[in-house]
Order: structure tokens, then C-alpha cells, then sequence
């Protein structure tokens, strides 16, 4: 301000150019109320402002929302209405474009809950399956021992056509294939086994010495075969799942030259057959 | 320039801050005369980067309003309205903007729906599995 003072003789130029720029600055002067539109973008902010939920999630969008409102709230002169209804344009959009984004970043915010959940829902599964199969597991052990443990009580002895049974010589009278009520004992455990086990089968074989005609130790050890399923069909056993087969002297176990061993080869065996069934089931003669 | 500024070329002070008060004032009242380059550089990728972002499918409406107000700028920038031009590609711009995150909001919105679907569809699923049991 020194310079207009020291420069007196010019300052007529100065205040011509003050004027000028005091001009032109009322060109850019107030007219008397907001532009038309401001206010709905100011209600659409409020709401924004006001949305619990959504205004945490987008706070500098909203910040940036409240500068572009209240340059479109300054009243215009009617003459600058395009700039007006362009400031008022951009606001309501930055308020909009506000709530979206508040909208996306509530929804990825769910989102890690939703994983949680979904994840739960995952563990609660795979605990569900792991139970299951610890279950089976052990329902699996379980029968496994059972099984074993009742084969052991039948006495069967692991062969290569499977666990067989052997009913000795002493369960039939001589030439007879009656069964000694003595056999009884041993039958009703595998009996009471088929009804455990219902998909195991047995394949029942009569054997001889070879006292006699093959033909008779034929028919014997058919008959004594017979006798054993008659006895386990008796006892509520399908007939189906009972093979009988009369081998005669064919297998002998022991030599027949000594009447120890004449006795060891009058036998029944019976050779369970777990599923799936490797051995035939027809009858076989 | 010279002839009009002469007499007061003697007080460079005082003449060069008014100067600058009526340059100010012009510039603050005035909008710039250039072509709104930026701005429109600026409303074109969004509007690509909107429709690359799935708009048509999710903000069809605000898309078309980007792509219009978009076509105005050209428009204006071809009558050589400048100022109107740069207004329309501000437009364009902040409405492209909006076709983005309207877009955002609802992939983001199909996708909590897809995973509480997911979610209820497991425990159904484990449910009925269990009951079988």
C-alpha cells in the first residue's frame, strides 16, 4: 500500500483497475438462494450421515460428498444456471457413489463373519465325518475282535480255504450219522455265529476212513454232512447258506493204518465263508 | 498489452499486485478456455474400466448416463464450448464413478448371498448326512 502513497500521481490508473476487478467480482456475487437440487442432495447426505450402519464404511467418500454439496448449496445467479445444475449434478452423484462404496465395504466387512460361518459350518462337518469314521473304526475293531473271538471259541483253525471248523469222529456213533447229542454244544455256537454274522456261509464236508466200500464212505460222509446242516437249519439257519458235500476217504488227514488215525479221518469239517463267497455253493456230490 | 498498461509500467509494484488481483479474479470467475483434455481422458477409462468391472450387467442405467453425458462433452467440445465441454466430462466422470461402485456394491452383495447360501447349504447337507446316521 506504500507504493499507492509514494505514487501518488498514478494512483488514478490503480483505481481504475481496482474498479475493474471490483466489476468483475460482483459478475461472481451472490444471488439470493441455493440452486435448485441442492437440497435433495443435502437430504440424500443427512440420510448417508445419519445411516449408522454405512457411514463408518466410507468417511472420506462422505467428507468429499459435504465439500461438493456445499459448493452446489452457494447460491448462483440465475444466469449461471448450467453451473449450478452441474455442481448440483456432481454432488448428488458423489453422495450416491458415497453410499456404494459404504455399501461394498459394510458388505466385505459381513463377508469375514459369513466366512466364519461358513467355516463353522466346514469344521462342524469334517468333526461330523471324523466322528463317523472314528466310529466305523471302531465298530469295524470291534467286530473284528468279536468275530475272532468267536471263532476262536468254535475252534476253527485258519486253512487255506478259510477258518474250518473240524467236528471229530466222537460226535457221530459208529457207521451212524446221527449226531451225538455231545456235537450239540459246538453246533449251536456256530449257529448262534450265522446269526451274528448273516452273510457268512458254510460249506459242510463229510469225511471217512477207508474202512468199507468208497461208495459207502461216500454215502456216509454225505449223510453225516447232511445230518450237520439238517441240525443248523434246525436252528433257524437258511438252508441256502448251508453247502454239503460227502468226500468220503478222499482227504485223509491222518494214515489210516492206526485206528488213531482212522479217527482223525472221520471227521465233518465246515469251512465258514466270509463275503464275498471265493468257493463255490453249489452242492457238490 | 504494452500500450494499454503504459502509463503504469512506472509504478511495476503497484501495477504488477493489481495485475494479479484482476488476473485472480478472472480466473477465479472465468472458467479456462483450453479443451477439458484431462477430465475427458479421465470419464473414458472409467466408463471402460466400469464396463471391464461388469456395469452393464449391474449398473446398466448409471452406465448409459456416463456414456451420454460422456457424448455431450464431445459435443460441446466440438462446438468449442469449452466450458460446457469440461462440466459434461465431469459428469461423465463422477456418473462413470458411480456405475463402478454401484457394480462393486452389488458383486459384493451377490457374493455375501452366495456364501450364505454356501453356508446353509453345508449345515443342511451335514444335517442330513448325520441323520442318516
Amino acid at each position: 500500500m506504500n507504493n499507492f502513497t509514494e505514487h501518488q500521481r498514478f494512483f488514478g490508473g490503480s483505481f481504475a483497475a481496482l474498479i475493474a476487478s471490483l466489476l468483475l467480482l460482483s459478475a461472481c456475487a451472490t444471488g439470493p438462494a441455493s440452486p435448485e437440487g441442492s437440497l435433495e442432495a443435502r437430504e440424500k447426505l443427512t440420510a448417508l450421515q445419519n445411516d449408522s450402519e454405512l457411514a463408518g464404511h466410507a468417511r472420506s467418500e462422505i467428507r468429499e460428498a459435504e465439500q461438493a454439496v456445499q459448493l452446489a448449496e452457494k447460491p448462483l445467479p440465475a444466469s449461471d444456471g448450467t453451473l449450478a445444475s452441474h455442481r448440483v449434478y456432481m454432488a448428488d452423484h458423489k453422495v450416491e457413489i458415497a453410499r456404494a462404496k459404504a455399501t461394498t465395504r459394510l458388505a466385505e466387512a459381513q463377508r469375514a463373519t459369513l466366512d466364519e460361518q461358513r467355516g463353522d459350518a466346514r469344521l462342524r462337518a469334517r468333526t461330523r465325518e471324523a466322528d463317523k469314521a472314528h466310529a466305523d473304526a471302531a465298530r469295524a475293531r470291534s467286530s473284528e475282535a468279536e468275530m475272532k473271538k468267536r471263532l476262536d471259541d468254535l475252534e476253527a483253525k485258519p486253512t487255506e480255504r478259510g477258518m474250518v471248523v473240524t467236528l471229530g469222529d466222537v460226535l457221530f456213533d459208529t457207521g451212524s450219522s446221527d449226531l451225538r447229542d455231545s456235537a450239540g454244544k459246538n453246533l449251536d455256537k456256530l449257529a448262534s455265529f450265522l446269526g451274528q454274522y448273516p452273510d457268512h456261509r458254510l460249506l459242510i464236508e463229510g469225511h471217512t476212513d477207508n474202512v468199507g466200500s468208497s461208495d459207502y464212505n461216500q454215502r456216509l460222509s454225505l449223510m453225516r454232512a447232511e445230518s450237520v446242516k439238517q441240525y443248523l437249519t434246525g436252528k433257524g439257519i437258511r438252508s441256502q447258506r448251508l453247502s454239503v458235500s460227502g468226500m468220503g476217504m478222499q482227504n485223509p488227514i491222518a494214515a489210516n493204518s492206526t485206528a488213531a488215525g482212522r479217527q482223525q479221518n472221520r471227521r465233518v469239517e465246515i469251512v465258514i465263508e466270509p463275503p464275498p463267497y471265493v468257493s463255490s455253493t453249489t452242492t457238490r456230490m | 498489452m504494452h500500450r494499454i498498461f503504459k502509463p503504469l509500467l512506472i509504478a511495476p509494484m503497484a501495477t504488477s499486485v493489481i495485475i494479479a488481483a484482476i488476473f485472480a479474479t478472472l480466473v477465479g470467475c472465468a472458467s479456462a478456455p483450453e479443451p477439458p483434455t484431462a477430465s475427458l481422458a479421465k470419464a473414458a477409462s472409467t466408463i471402460d474400466d466400469a464396463e471391464r468391472a461388469g456395469a452393464r450387467q449391474y449398473a446398466g442405467a448409471d452406465l448409459d448416463e456416463a456414456k451420454a453425458r460422456f457424448a455431450q462433452a464431445e459435443g460441446a467440445l466440438e462446438s468449442e464450448k469449452m466450458t460446457e465441454a469440461g462440466q459434461f466430462a465431469e459428469q461423465a466422470g463422477v456418473a462413470a464413478d458411480l456405475a463402478m461402485a454401484r457394480t462393486e456394491a452389488a458383486k459384493a452383495s451377490e457374493i455375501n448371498r452366495q456364501l450364505h447360501q454356501d453356508a446353509d447349504a453345508l449345515d443342511t447337507e451335514m444335517k442330513r448326512k448325520g441323520d442318516q446316521r
